[in-house]
């Protein structure tokens, strides 16, 4: 094979074309290595190496096949992930991988050995996208718009590189849309006797199941939960309970309970809602405001996915959610911990529940899943978590609860196959402060894999069984 | 919320929504639009049959707040046309009579449609993948059948046939299932579940560029990359203009492949054309810089088919392979080229009609000369040919001419460049697969200046079935031809 690469190669130049350095990769001398990574390998009557991505068009949470081919055999290439976020920053991830005898890169089957991740990661470009080198740091990775999909390109680079090498390097692009609503999905705007949210309906008459969304105390109306679990069949409501602008007013914790209940039935009493398959989620201090709804005699979920949140609140906690995120810098609304960040751990520690915060948790009806990051450096969950165990046990009623506990995993458990942070920017104004999430990269990757199945899972049983 | 509600009830007839369950405890007076809706709905005089239905959805929606609602779920949601579809109803009775149906409207807006009946098993579930289709546009074990059988909905237009325009926009589609075998008026009842799914044309990152260089007319389709590509020049038939969207399936496929128009719909007797457009549109593609110059090859349909095999075999060009559906190697020498496909005007008395008032074509073309001067000389084509046919194509006599053009290439020891496949049951235009089945559809007769309704043959499902297979043996032959590598003996 390599007689006839080197015969090929005189020939070609003997005929004046360019030599090509065939041989040399095959060698793969480091030296001559570091110089060909900035050549192109082929010549111009050899096809290019492909690379597809497939599905080409998938859902955020849709596992995605890489895989190369038409390389020489156990050649060093680089995988490299980029994608451009709304506000313009570049995230960026990478793997380096050697092909196969038959000259193929396959990311399920294939080990990375250096790069941003390492090992048999198939979704691994995806779940360590960071900002790249360059661009703002302590970034969060949230998309705003939901109808509109991510473009993300794949690019396979000659040799073991870093993106900051790409020129030059790039044998093959594959490009790839990551949708967060699938086809037919509605989004409804919902302004309603002053409850603020958007409704996600899936297609078809109904009736469907349905989820009110929470998320926690970085305010404001989030929507890529509710528009996956709406492309999954459930009728999903994100509802906003504080920083929004169409808030007409500023809730208190008592306020919250009436407009969490309105919220709660514009669900019950649409026309294409099962009213009695309706099931909460929540996110951090959406778990409390859950578990407040659900012990409440009027409202009647049919379960609740709690993730890394409080079953109690002190007074801190309740001042902070009814003022804006950029009025005060008082120590007692946005506490830090002892390194400076933003941190709801004593807050929201069951040791420092303000009298009466504490949710009756002896009067939860309907299964419980609690979603634990086990490394969530912004709130004592794991106490929490034994808390509702503890109360739930006493009561006879621990048939009800579920705890999925995931080590190295951090606060924010998203929707799976988007990048981690461990910490990012709350707020710059009135002076930049940072939140501490949590979690490592890897595991917390995992655990938003493996919760996210299970929540689709247990709302399944729960809601449509 | 008012009006999206008011756009659902148009969207679904008959569909009244009465709250049903106990939704009036303290909501506050947050359905209070909906509630007058739907109380001027029941105060509204109803018919019988608005009753019958109105007391079905009762049955139904009562049934759902105990049962829950049937689940019907297509994977993918998004995908390219030529990818398979799955689709799965779930949490049905047992033992239950079902219709799943598919419904697309086009760009012209006539809506098409398919559908299967089918029963689900004990534990309620369809899967139109494992199951049979008892009844309907197509029946039997069809994982595509919703697709390929689609036809336009009774009552359409007649004639048509279903051809994507814009392809940078997807096909959408609807799916839905309904309580019963069901076999007309669709559109007056309630299906039980519905779910959108979009197949595209052009898969993300492949670049559109127009055409309008050196004289050349057409649309270029770049797959994402730095490349360089193997490339194709794709030309269509006598119908004329510009279809993009075989090109643009190509491109999705790693081919930089140009869509050529050479003339316009019915121009076909007028338009002034030589060899030489088609030769500078293959150097166009040769030279464009994303492309690989040794690597380009040629596809062509019916009167383009009869182009390509004719450039390949006696042009000065050098295509890589050559693709050919559904075509002649007829040339009359020293006339257009736009006199390949015309019905002579001597041989009009040899068409003939079938019970419906179709023009076959196909014994116009009919006997194939031995004179040399009438057709194309293959026996000087030096590439690998691929000549897909079809037994029952009324438009073209393909199985007569691939007989003539294999027994030219074995007379002169070709035949290991040629690949003929054969299709029985299946007619001339045999696209890209999960297409519908056209087996006559209206045409431009320039000559005559008339609308006819030509007959192209094949019967749907043996039809549709060639579709997927020779899609499949095409891209093989492709990526063997213009991806393998293959490293030049040396002399020295």
């Amino acid at each position: 094979m390599i007689g006839t690469q080197v015969r090929a190669a005189v020939f070609r130049h003997l005929i004046g074309k360019q030599l090509t350095p065939r041989v040399g990769l095959h060698r793969k001398p480091c030296w001559l290595h570091s110089a060909v990574a900035a050549m192109p390998f082929r010549t111009s009557s050899s096809p290019a190496p492909v690379l597809t991505a497939a599905p080409a068009r998938g859902l955020v949470d849709d596992p995605i096949s890489i895989k190369a081919g038409f390389m020489p055999p156990h050649h060093p290439v680089t995988l490299c992930m980029q994608m451009r976020s709304e506000d313009g920053d570049l995230w960026e991830a990478f793997g380096h991988y050697n092909t196969s005898a038959d000259g193929t890169v396959n990311l399920a089957r294939d080990h990375s050995v250096g790069g941003s991740y390492l090992g048999c990661e198939p979704m691994g470009l995806f779940w360590c996208l960071r900002p790249a080198p360059g661009e703002r740091e302590d970034l969060r990775f949230r998309k705003k718009n939901v109808e509109t999909p991510f473009v993300v390109d794949i690019s396979l680079l000659e040799g073991h590189i870093s993106p900051r090498e790409k020129e030059n390097a790039v044998l093959a692009v594959a490009t790839t849309e990551r949708w967060y609503m699938a086809p037919g999905v509605q989004r409804i705007d919902i302004r309603q006797n002053g409850v603020v949210g958007t409704l996600f309906l899936p297609p078809g008459p109904g009736r469907f199941p349905a989820v009110l969304d929470l998320w926690g105390m970085g305010g404001g109306l989030v929507e890529y939960r509710s528009s996956l679990l709406a492309s999954r069949g459930f009728a999903s409501f994100s509802v906003a309970y504080m920083e929004h602008k169409d808030l007409t007013v500023q809730l208190d914790i008592n306020a919250a309970d009436g407009y969490m209940k309105k919220a709660f039935n514009i669900l019950k009493d649409h026309p294409q809602i099962c009213g009695d398959r309706i099931g909460i989620i929540g996110l951090s201090y959406g778990v409390y405001l859950g578990l407040r709804m659900a012990t409440n005699s009027d409202v009647n979920p049919s379960c609740l996915v709690c993730i890394n949140g409080p079953a109690g609140s002190n007074v801190g906690l309740t001042q902070t959610f009814c003022k804006p995120k950029t009025s005060d810098s008082d120590q007692r609304l946005w506490p830090r911990d002892e390194a400076g960040y933003l941190s709801f751990k004593d807050m929201t520690s069951p040791n420092n529940y303000s009298p009466g915060t504490q949710v009756k948790i002896e009067n939860l009806a309907c299964p419980v899943m609690y979603i634990l990051g086990e490394d969530d450096q912004n709130s004592p969950s794991t106490e929490n978590s034994n808390l509702i165990a503890d109360v739930l046990k006493r009561v006879g009623k621990s048939h009800l609860y579920t705890c999925l506990s995931y080590s190295g995993a951090g606060h924010l458990i998203e929707p799976p196959y988007t990048p981690h942070s461990r910490m990012s920017l709350w707020r710059s104004k009135p002076e930049k402060m940072l939140a501490l999430w949590g979690g490592h990269t890897a595991p917390h990757a995992a655990a938003q894999e493996d919760s996210w199945k299970k929540t689709l899972k247990f709302l399944d049983q729960n809601l449509r069984a | 919320m008012n009006r999206l509600l008011l756009a659902r009830l148009r969207k679904y007839p008959n569909l009244h929504f009465a709250p049903l369950s106990q939704n009036t405890s303290g909501s506050g007076g947050s359905v209070n639009s909906a509630t007058s809706l739907t109380s001027s709905l029941r105060e509204t005089p109803a018919s019988r049959f608005d009753d019958h239905c109105l007391n079905k959805f009762r049955r139904l929606s009562a049934m759902s707040q105990v049962t829950p609602p049937p689940i019907l779920t297509v994977a993918p949601t998004r995908a390219l046309l030529d990818e398979k579809l799955g689709v799965q109803v779930d949490n049905l009775p047992p033992g239950a009579p079902v219709t799943l149906r598919c419904l697309h409207q086009s760009e012209d807006k006539d809506y098409w449609e398919a559908y299967g009946h089918y029963i689900s098993d004990a534990t309620g579930a369809v899967s139109v993948a494992d199951d049979v289709s008892l009844g309907g546009t197509y029946r039997g074990k069809e994982v595509m059948g919703l697709l390929w059988s689609m036809r336009p909905v009774p009552g359409s237009r007649t004639g048509l046939r279903l051809r994507k325009r814009n392809v940078c926009t997807p096909m959408l589609f609807t799916i839905s299932v309904y309580d019963g075998h069901v076999s007309h008026d669709f559109s007056s009842r309630r299906p039980l579940a519905e779910v959108l799914t979009e197949r595209w044309y052009k898969a993300p990152g492949v670049r559109r560029v127009e055409v309008n260089d050196r004289g050349i007319r057409g649309t270029l389709f770049i797959p994402s990359g730095p490349g360089p590509f193997p490339g194709l020049l794709d030309m269509w038939g006598g119908g004329g203009g510009l279809l993009e969207y075989r090109s643009a399936l190509l491109a999705s496929h790693g081919y930089v492949s140009l869509a050529l128009e050479y003339f316009a719909p019915g121009e076909l007797a007028t338009a002034d054309l030589e060899f030489k457009y088609f030769e500078t549109a293959f150097d166009l593609i040769k030279q464009h810089p994303a492309v690989i110059a040794n690597k380009v090859g040629i596809f062509g349909l019916s009167l383009g088919a009869a182009v390509a095999i004719h450039m390949a075999s006696e042009r000065p060009i050098k295509p890589a392979c050559c693709i050919c559906i559904s075509g002649s190697h007829l040339f009359p020498r020293d006339q257009l080229v736009t006199s390949i496909h015309q019905p002579q005007l001597g041989n009009t008395r040899k068409i003939r009609m079938d019970g419906e008032q179709n023009l076959i074509w196909r014994d116009m073309s009919l006997p194939i000369s031995s004179d040399l001067s009438r057709k194309t000389d293959v026996r000087r084509i030096n590439c690998p040919l691929l000549l897909v046919i079809g037994q029952d194509d009324q438009n073209t006599p393909a199985v007569e001419y691939a007989d003539d053009i294999e027994q030219m290439m074995l007379s002169v020891g070709k035949e290991h460049l040629l690949t003929r496949l054969e299709y029985p049951d299946t007619g001339h235009l045999i696209e890209p697969p999960y297409s519908p089945h056209f087996r006559a559809t209206n045409f431009m007769w320039d000559r005559k200046k008339a609308k006819v309704t030509l007959l192209w043959g094949g019967q749907t499902k043996a039809h549709s079935d060639a579709q997927e297979d020779s899609w499949k043996k095409i891209l093989a032959f492709l990526q063997r031809h213009l991806y393998s590598p293959q490293v030049p003996t040396a002399r020295m």
